[in-house]
């Protein structure tokens, strides 16, 4: 077991913060390579008129967990060292619903409000200020 | 291709956008890197958070105090509320799209519409919409970075739960809001 790399304490907080900056980038360029620094392109997926948000999101989801799975099985990521969400399930039925219905409203949810401010668009910063 | 109303639109036009399943991938491969190196996943709604409780600690201290939720953002004050994972992870988030945006010749300042809407109205939609995320995020403890995409690919129950409740209530209201994008 050699990951992940921050638990088994290779680098420290201030570090880390560096990390987090570079995936950051990597999470940014691919959500606006999606296209998904726009509202009328990601709310489309509501509309049924292009599914681009669905196709993007679980090829991301099964890529990641693959990837996750075989790391696991290879004995290189230790699984129990990555965090989990922890589960309430009441709360977030609920609050999912509350959130598809703010998307619908809104356009955007909070990380590609971001990609779509970084492009310019105004309604994204109302929109990260109603946040 | 994006439909503007800025007259700089005609400019240069736009590219369009990548393949969804190879974007796919390389999102997935960002978060399995996350993963691998960090041990935790993506996340976007806690540096929102992490930032209100800044503000709040500066400006009504005694307003957060009362709220433990905010709170847990500053901590017991050792280190800087803004000095956290998720708020550089989001900075990048904004750099990254920047520079996507910009090789592809998508950035220009517009407000995202239907023609016959008006920007006020597009504009107190897209605040409305954003106070209702944020209540959400709050309920559920993330939002669909850090609840479907990151819970999602760990096959958290809880994150799934979320996310078919994302698109059930999405697709519920949807009708009633095109109008923004006619």
């Amino acid at each position: 077991m050699s990951a992940p790399f921050f638990k088994h304490g290779l680098f420290g907080e201030e570090a880390s913060l560096i990390v987090a900056f570079a995936i950051g980038i990597g999470f940014g360029f691919f959500l606006e390579r999606a296209g998904f620094g726009s509202a009328r392109k990601l709310t489309a997926q509501f509309y049924l008129t292009d599914l681009a948000v669905f196709k993007v999101m679980f090829t991301a989801i099964v890529t990641a967990m693959l990837g996750v799975t075989y790391l696991g099985w290879m004995g290189f990521l230790d699984l129990s060292q990555v965090n989990l969400v922890p589960t309430h399930l009441w709360p977030q039925i609920a609050g999912g619903l509350i959130l598809g219905v703010g998307f619908v409203i809104g356009g955007y949810c909070p990380g590609t409000s971001v990609a779509a401010m970084a492009t310019g668009r105004v309604d994204a910063v109302l929109y990260a200020l109603g946040v | 291709m994006t439909s503007t109303t800025d007259p700089q639109g005609a400019m240069r036009p736009a590219e369009p956008y990548m393949n969804p399943y190879l974007a796919g991938i390389g999102l997935g491969l960002v978060l399995l890197a996350s993963f691998v190196i960090m041990g935790r996943g993506l996340g976007a709604s806690g540096a929102f958070n992490a930032t209100v409780a800044y503000l709040e600690l500066k400006v009504v201290p005694q307003h957060l105090a009362a709220n433990p939720y905010l709170s847990e953002y500053v901590g017991d004050g050792s280190s800087h509320p803004l000095k956290a994972w998720l708020v550089f992870e989001v900075l990048g988030v904004f750099v990254g799209a920047l520079l996507s945006g910009l090789l592809a010749g998508r950035v220009r300042r517009t407000v995202e519409k239907g023609p016959r809407v008006s920007t006020r109205a597009r504009l107190a939609a897209a605040f409305a919409g954003g106070s209702l995320m944020g209540f959400g995020a709050h309920l559920a403890r993330g939002c669909t970075s850090g609840q479907a995409l990151t819970g999602g690919a760990l096959l958290n129950v809880g994150s799934w739960a979320f996310m078919m409740m994302v698109f059930a209530g999405a697709y519920a209201v949807a009708r009633f809001f095109r109008w923004q994008w006619r």
